[in-house]
């Protein structure tokens, strides 16, 4: 009995899974309009954008770095994806290719640097982040770009079925992607071995530099595509795209119990990581804190759901020396 | 005979340094907002015009890549090594910025605080704004009367660290509670002039409240955005909103009937007037001690840069608007602040 009850605890998603669950229960007692079909909608719509954003710091830190020029990826992919549409009248698709590519390109160049250098990531990211940023001024001027097609603007706004957005279908491909990519692939094999044991990974024939440009190649691409997911959501191409993305990219697969120091991830974990950032965010404004103490009780209530997920895995850690 | 010369010399370039009449290509501008956001894109024509309108040695827009005090600090000094004498600066802190400014007096410079002000004491010359406090007082008036003058007002404003939010948190409350009851503001959402963060919790509050709302002010720009294109999505004119500035889906959504109005500022006159006074300052002007100062919370030395509300009706020329109210500031300015041999 004991063993089956360890086994199920086991999984990393099981805390947050439940907090969520508790959450979601709680706010709907206390406000009905919490799971009103348009609420659904708009709960979805961030999680989806936040989900491929986390996913994009989540293969760095299971390679045990961090990338700090995630949202500047992202922001330099949003204005560039919009610009080249407005300004020469480039079809989307092709945008969205042009926006895979610029994203992919600046995670590998950012990889290539610290691979080759052997410079900290974080050094090498935060120069990056003022890099990218920089040429996202230079290219707006801190000014919108209004262009944004009916059909970009459809695919951020629409439901693909009852409450259900289509930006939900960019987060399931990435998300059961990466699941794939860490459990099934060579690659996310040897990105959570890098993680876990750079030395032993190296000598045991693992090209740590190749892995190092991928897993950075990866996490440009997936910024690159949350750049354009939000896009589509807010309607404009917005300088300040990416620019609050980096608390909250730590934050969720933190709590979905990744380890920061690398080798151990959990896609399901951070999925609902940022299921709880949301529900926390949208409960904040539901029922009106006063906006000087918001922070507080974010910052008190992403503490809260780390620690249940904490005291899950010391549990699990007790059954498992009785059993 | 070179001695004479010299001293000719000396008292010509005296007498052009001292002359208010003529402007000093030693007069370097530096507009410095406090982080990336389109109200002050204004500012960067402005600069260029006042720098060929009034013949300055620069009128250069420089943005700190975020809204972080450090990195505008960090970007003033250095603006200061470059050679720049003259600053507009909006505050990234209504007190922290004090400290830079007081280092840029202390190296020969002079600043304005511009778009919104410091607290006093401090070394800046005056502040030149929008009268904040004033403009969303008269949006949320504007919403009341939109509003029949009853019912329930939802506010969205802008980030907390901005020395303005604070006071215009107060000015609607004062709008809502001048009328007895009759109106009362039910929420305020702040530190949402992102677009990420406006966007989830706006949304998230109109899917849960819209039925409990009448109206919506806004009084920061991505909120003001925002909000305009999540009423047009849910395709309610029930709520009346007023928003802020000059955004194109705000004055779209006015002239589709989705939004009342927008409080217009006027980013491009604060560039341009503050440009001007500050080349005179450097060339012989000073500012009259009984000039006619306004105050606000912060500051006694405040200069109103104009505001005016735009409705369906005069949507498409409130550009005509905003030049008259610059074109007025700029006239009387050096008659009733400043003091010019």
């Amino acid at each position: 009995m004991a063993l089956s009850f360890t086994r199920i605890f086991d999984n990393d998603w099981v805390g947050p899974g439940l907090v969520s669950l508790a959450a979601i229960i709680g706010i709907s007692i206390f406000q009905p309009s919490f799971l009103s079909p348009f609420n659904i909608f708009v709960l979805l719509s961030a999680i989806a954008v936040n989900m491929v954003i986390a996913l994009g710091q989540l293969v760095i830190i299971g390679i045990g770095q961090m990338n700090l020029a995630l949202g500047a990826f992202g922001g330099l992919v949003a204005i560039s994806f919009v610009a080249v549409m407005e300004l020469y009248g480039v079809p989307p698709f092709v945008a969205v290719i042009i926006g895979f590519a610029i994203g992919t390109l600046a995670g590998g160049a950012s990889g290539f640097v610290i691979a080759r250098t052997g410079i900290s990531a974080f050094i090498i990211t935060l120069a990056g982040l003022q890099i990218f940023k920089g040429i996202n001024l230079g290219i707006t001027e801190a000014q919108p770009f209004y262009g944004v097609p009916q059909s970009v603007k459809d695919f951020g706004n629409l439901s693909m079925l009852g409450p259900i957005p289509w930006l939900v279908l960019p987060m399931l491909i990435a998300s059961i992607g990466m699941w794939y990519l860490f459990t099934r692939l060579r690659i996310g094999r040897y990105i959570l071995a890098i993680g876990g044991n750079r030395t032993a990974a190296e000598l045991s024939g693992i090209n740590v530099t190749a892995t190092v440009i991928w897993a950075h190649a990866i996490s440009g691409l997936l910024a690159a595509t949350a750049g354009m997911m939000l896009v589509a959501r807010l309607q404009i191409g917005q300088p300040t795209i990416g620019d609050d993305w980096l608390i909250s990219s730590f934050a969720a697969p933190v709590i979905g119990g990744a380890v920061l120091a690398g080798g151990h991830v959990s896609v399901a974990g951070t999925f609902f990581g940022v299921v709880i950032i949301a529900i926390i965010t949208q409960a904040l404004v539901l029922f009106a804190i006063d906006p000087f103490v918001v922070q507080i009780v974010l910052g008190g209530l992403i503490l809260w759901a780390v620690g249940i997920n904490r005291l899950r895995e010391l549990r699990v850690a007790k059954l498992n020396e009785r059993a | 005979m070179k001695s004479v010369a010299k001293i000719t010399a000396a008292l010509l370039l005296g007498a052009v340094a001292c002359s208010p009449a003529l402007a000093d290509p030693g007069t370097k501008v530096a507009l410095v907002p406090g982080g990336p956001h389109p109200y002050f894109a204004a500012w960067e024509q402005a600069g260029k015009d006042a720098m060929k309108d009034f013949n300055l040695g620069a009128g250069d827009y420089r943005v700190p890549q975020k809204w972080e005090l450090a990195q505008q600090s960090t970007l003033l000094e250095s603006l200061l090594t470059q050679g720049y004498n003259s600053f507009l600066i909006f505050p990234g802190d209504a007190v922290g910025t004090n400290a830079t400014v007081s280092e840029i007096v202390d190296n020969g410079g002079q600043a304005i605080a511009t778009a919104g002000c410091l607290k006093d004491p401090t070394p800046a010359l005056f502040c030149l704004g929008t009268d904040t406090g004033n403009s969303a007082y008269l949006g949320t008036k504007e919403l009341i009367k939109a509003m029949g003058g009853k019912g329930r007002i939802a506010h969205f404003t802008g980030f907390l660290v901005d020395p303005n939010t604070q006071l215009r948190i107060d000015a609607v409350q004062k709008a809502a509670d001048e009328t007895n009851g009759d109106v009362t503001v039910v929420q305020v959402i702040a530190d949402i002039d992102a677009p990420q963060p406006a966007e989830e919790k706006i949304n998230a509050y109109l899917a849960a409240h819209a039925a409990d709302v009448d109206g919506i002010v806004t009084t920061a720009w991505v909120p003001a955005v925002t909000a305009a294109n999540s009423l047009r999505k849910i395709g309610d004119k029930r709520i009346k909103m007023v928003g802020i500035d000059h955004d194109e889906v705000v004055l779209q959504a006015i002239k589709d009937g989705f939004v009342n109005g927008t409080m217009l500022q006027n980013p491009y006159g604060q560039g341009y007037l503050g440009s001007y006074v500050l080349d005179k300052l450097r060339t012989g002007c000073t500012l009259k001690a009984d000039a006619p100062w306004k105050s606000n919370a912060l500051t006694a030395k405040f200069v109103d840069s104009g505001t005016v509300f735009v409705d369906a009706a005069t949507a498409d020329t409130y550009v005509d608007a905003m030049r008259g109210i610059t074109k007025t500031l700029l006239a009387n300015f050096e008659k009733d602040f400043m003091a010019c041999k």
